[in-house]
């Protein structure tokens, strides 16, 4: 007699790959056959294969009924229930947005004109990359394999099943080796080939319709990919690409090198196209010829474009027609979002232009970021998996300020083992070689669930059972994290820092545990323990914590959202969840005051340490360590070194002072305006240079901006000198031109000069080239009028021509500068 | 003859002054009196006043925007042009008050 029960999918994203494998988890060792039945759709799926409960597309609100029949129906049906009832809510958390290719691309001026070729997509890893397209098929099944006759059924099955084992044997061992986002692959991999219904599908076409292995496989790649590729979810779709993967390895175990093994060969730079690309397939091409990636399908959280992201490949998806593409030079440019083909010679100089610019600007923040300014405030990376260490080091970190841990717990049946633990920390450290990481335990439940923790669902779960709270439920959980940490311990400086601390007897406790694990371990030396500081009561019992702990770090962002009683979410509340708040600015004062009062190393990780325009306050504020996301750790820096300590000191003492939030955004405007890069700067004049056209000419200037970091978006700039240009020529007679244009793309008022080494065509209202170019950036919100009159003053000068013929006659950069300074502001 | 003159373009931050500029270097060159109020970025800057308006025979208002305040202008003989005009042929404008 079967039983059955009916239910609801509640989870937004619907029964994907997480989901599912909790779901095949409760009846993995059932006896009873269970099947669950999508009501809407009429697919019926076997809920001990994860393929199979995928693929039956459940998304949310479908009704569903689940049937167990078998001897132990009872008591699989009971774990069943509970399951779904309080546990299957929690599987879920939010996905990112699927991804599509975009219709049309946006032109730059110098490339409007170069007469190329662009396929659009979307940049799912960014940069510029360059190289001769190289074409990687799909997943094939040689005919001739998949139709040859089959004498002895029962022996093809027996030699299938061998390769079966033999792969998943394959599959362990990888996974043992593997780490981060490589093992995370792998495991769903393995999962795929121990799949029930994958394996039955195998078994059915062998032994009943008689198929060949390899025809057998290619069945079961068609409906699985098929169903996938049917279901509404990006995410699904993406687990096509790991169903060809498994199935072209199967091939490979089964007939051998020959039939299944990838040979790619890249012997120059290259951008790989495809259809779509396999993880392994990724694996397998040679990194150092692989620049860049083009794929027509493959979404963001595709574990290719995972794998793409975590080596540095620029990388887009949802690029249409490659068919129509040649083994020819081509650019992908991650900035503009498209595949650039049929390079002319102006397409050429166009990206010879944006190397230059880019390689000049990151000299530039190199040369600054080694200088080191007045202010004793050190930039630090955040980071979420031990490869991302590497690159934070050489974006310029000084230091991992915070290393989130969680990313190892999600995606998994169970927590990860010490082994795992302790290689991904060691990793870690040695890529720091001797520079501190500060390594967070693990910060879930609340809006964080791991499934595995079956954890209750809380009404507000910010104020919820989290982080450290859990910790003494789930001591097992929090040991095993300690004691791979301590071992990691020896191979570098290592800092333990615990989420979420809101007691002195929370800090009590987490040390007794580490000293124990301490003595456990026969570790001689105690890593430093510090806590985050993101419960106000934390922030109000720094004197008690002090004494107890060796660092702190201010999380930023659930600090202002706790003080300040506001969900960063809420977009009607964004004037509350401000940073610029002045009691969020008072409550870091005592924070930072108290900490350094008991000699204790104080840093902040949160968003608001990656935004420009605050790092004058916090530079003043006393803060030892500021932690930021990778991106944004050269420009910090570079402005860092320019920072006068004194000023920003007094910025930070007034700031707290202040009665509203209008007050603290005054004190930082006149700030940013009485220390604004000069208008005139030597920097910005080129005095010998030749661009073939005016909007080579314009780009120019736009990206000379960018590499003095006067703006992070030169093609806004380019934009705006555009759309004044379009309405009437700038060039106003006798060789000089004059674009500009008023944007807050720029960050201060700005005046480039150009000089032509040869006369530049131009739409000039006498109709002669140009020789001379004055480029004016004018910041739109800036009120500041000096800079205004100066402008106005070039301008009504620009009318004399003893005036245009001295500019003419001087010929370097400093003194075309001397002359412009005296004559403009003199 | 006496002249007054309003200059505006619509970043306010070049060519409204280098028409002001162009405009009283011609006038000079020509023999005129005139007075040059810019519409730019900073304001109105060397504002005509009632008496100005009042005193002169003519207003040329170089612009390619709406000019503030034209009203005060409504009695007078009036020259319009685009900003660019000015650039390309001062003397072009200053023909049109024969």
């Amino acid at each position: 007699m079967a039983l059955e029960k009916s239910f609801t999918c509640t989870l937004p994203n619907g029964i994907h790959a997480r989901p599912a494998s909790a779901l095949e988890e409760v009846v993995r060792d059932a006896v009873s056959e269970v099947i669950v039945l999508n009501e809407r759709t009429q697919r019926a799926a076997n809920v001990k294969s994860v393929l199979s409960l995928v693929a039956a597309d459940i998304r949310h609100f479908d009704p569903c009924l689940i049937t167990v029949n078998g001897p132990d129906e009872r008591k699989v049906m009971a774990a069943l229930a509970d399951f779904i009832d309080n546990q299957f809510p929690l599987c879920d958390q939010p996905l990112a947005p699927e991804v599509t290719g975009r219709g049309d691309v946006h032109l730059p001026p110098c490339l409007a004109h170069a007469q190329v070729v662009t396929y659009p997509g979307t940049t799912v890893v960014s940069g510029i990359a360059q190289g001769r397209i190289v074409r990687v098929g799909g997943f094939r099944v040689p005919l001739g394999l998949a139709e040859s006759a089959v004498s002895d059924p029962t022996d093809e099955w027996r030699k299938l099943v061998t390769a079966l084992e033999r792969l998943h044997a394959i599959y362990e061992e990888r996974v043992r080796q593997a780490s981060g986002i490589e093992a995370a692959l792998l495991k769903v991999h393995r999962a795929i080939a121990w799949d029930v219904e994958f394996r039955n599908q195998l078994e059915d076409a062998v032994t009943r319709r008689h198929r060949s292995a390899a025809g057998a496989i290619a069945d079961a790649e068609a409906r699985f990919s098929r169903e996938l590729a049917e279901s509404g979810s990006a995410l699904l779709r993406d687990r096509a690409l790991d169903i060809q993967d498994v199935c072209r390895e199967l091939l490979q175990q089964r007939y051998g090198d020959d039939v299944g093994a990838q040979t790619i060969t890249l012997t120059d730079d290259s951008i790989v196209i495809a259809e779509s690309l396999t993880p392994g397939q990724f694996l397998a091409l040679p990194r150092a010829f692989l620049k860049g990636l083009v794929l027509a399908h493959g979404g963001a959280t595709s574990h290719t474009v995972i794998l793409a992201r975590s080596f540095n490949v620029p990388t887009l998806v949802g690029v249409q027609n490659l068919a129509t593409l040649h083994a020819e030079e081509a650019i992908l440019d991650g900035d503009l979002g498209a595949l650039v083909t049929q390079l002319s010679p102006a397409a050429h100089r166009f990206y010879k232009m944006e190397h230059a610019r880019l390689a000049q600007r990151r000299e530039r923040l190199q040369n600054l970021s080694t200088k080191s300014g007045g202010v004793p405030l050190e930039i630090a990376a955040n980071i979420s998996s031990a490869e991302e260490a590497g690159p934070a080091f050489a974006a310029g970190a000084g230091g991992v300020g915070l290393f989130r841990t969680e990313m190892l717990f999600f995606d998994r049946p169970a927590p990860p083992a010490e082994d795992e633990q302790f290689e991904i920390y060691r990793r870690a450290l040695l890529a720091a070689s001797g520079k501190t990481v500060v390594i967070r335990t693990l910060d879930v439940g609340g809006d964080k669930p791991l499934f595995y923790l079956n954890l209750p669902i809380e009404p507000n779960p910010f104020l919820g059972y989290r982080a450290i709270r859990i910790y003494p439920e789930f001591e097992s959980i929090f040991v095993t994290q300690i004691r791979a940490l301590l071992r990691a311990s020896a191979f570098g400086r290592l800092k333990i820092m615990v989420p979420m601390l809101a007691t002195v007897e929370e800090a009590e406790w987490v040390k007794t545990i580490i000293d124990r694990e301490l003595a456990h371990c026969g570790i001689p030396q105690r890593p430093p323990i510090g806590a985050m500081i993101e419960v106000p009561a934390a922030a109000f019992s720094m004197d008690y914590l002090c004494p107890a702990l060796d660092f702190f770090s201010i999380g930023s962002n659930d600090l202002l959202q706790y003080v300040m009683a506001a969900d960063r979410g809420g977009q009607r509340l964004a004037s509350l969840y401000d940073p610029l708040q002045p009691a969020f600015l008072r409550l870091l004062k005592h924070i930072i005051d108290s900490a350094r009062r008991h000699q204790r190393e104080i840093s902040l990780c949160g968003e608001m340490g990656g935004q420009l325009r605050l790092l004058p306050l916090l530079a003043g504020s006393g803060l030892n360590i500021n932690s930021v996301a990778i991106p944004a750790i050269p420009a910090l820096k570079a402005e860092l070194a320019c920072l006068p300590l004194a000023d920003c000191r007094q910025l930070w003492e007034s700031a707290a002072a202040c009665a509203t939030r209008k007050q603290v955004g005054d004190a930082l405007d006149q700030f940013a305006d009485r220390h604004a890069a000069p208008l005139l700067d030597p920097d910005l004049i080129i005095p010998n240079t030749d661009p073939a056209t005016k909007e080579e000419a314009i780009k120019l200037a736009a990206d000379k901006l960018f590499v003095m970091g006067r703006t992070e978006n030169p093609r806004a700039v380019e934009d705006a000198i555009w759309e004044r240009e379009c309405g009437h020529s700038t060039g106003f007679g006798n060789g000089f031109a004059i674009p500009h244009c008023k944007t807050n793309a720029i960050r201060s008022h700005s005046l480039v000069a150009l000089k032509f080494s040869k006369p530049v065509p131009w739409d000039s209202i006498d109709g002669q080239p140009v020789r001379v170019m004055f480029l004016l950036a004018v910041r739109e919100s800036d009120s500041a009028i000096n800079h205004l009159k100066t402008l106005a003053k070039l301008a009504r000068l620009l009318m004399d021509e003893t005036f245009r013929s001295r500019i003419e006659a001087e010929d370097g950069a400093q003194s075309l500068s001397c002359f412009l300074h005296q004559a403009l502001l003199e | 003859m006496k002249l007054i003159a309003v200059t505006a373009c619509p970043t306010g931050i070049a060519h409204t002054y280098m028409a002001a500029e162009q405009l009283q270097k011609t006038a000079q060159k020509l023999g005129h009196s005139i007075k040059v109020e810019t519409q730019g970025a900073m304001g109105i800057e060397n504002e005509l006043s009632a008496d100005d308006v009042a005193s002169a025979e003519a207003v040329i208002l170089a612009s390619d925007v709406c000019i503030e305040r034209a009203e005060r202008f409504d009695r007078l003989r009036r020259i319009s042009v685009p900003v660019g005009a000015v650039l390309k042929n001062p003397e072009a404008v200053f023909a049109q008050l024969k």
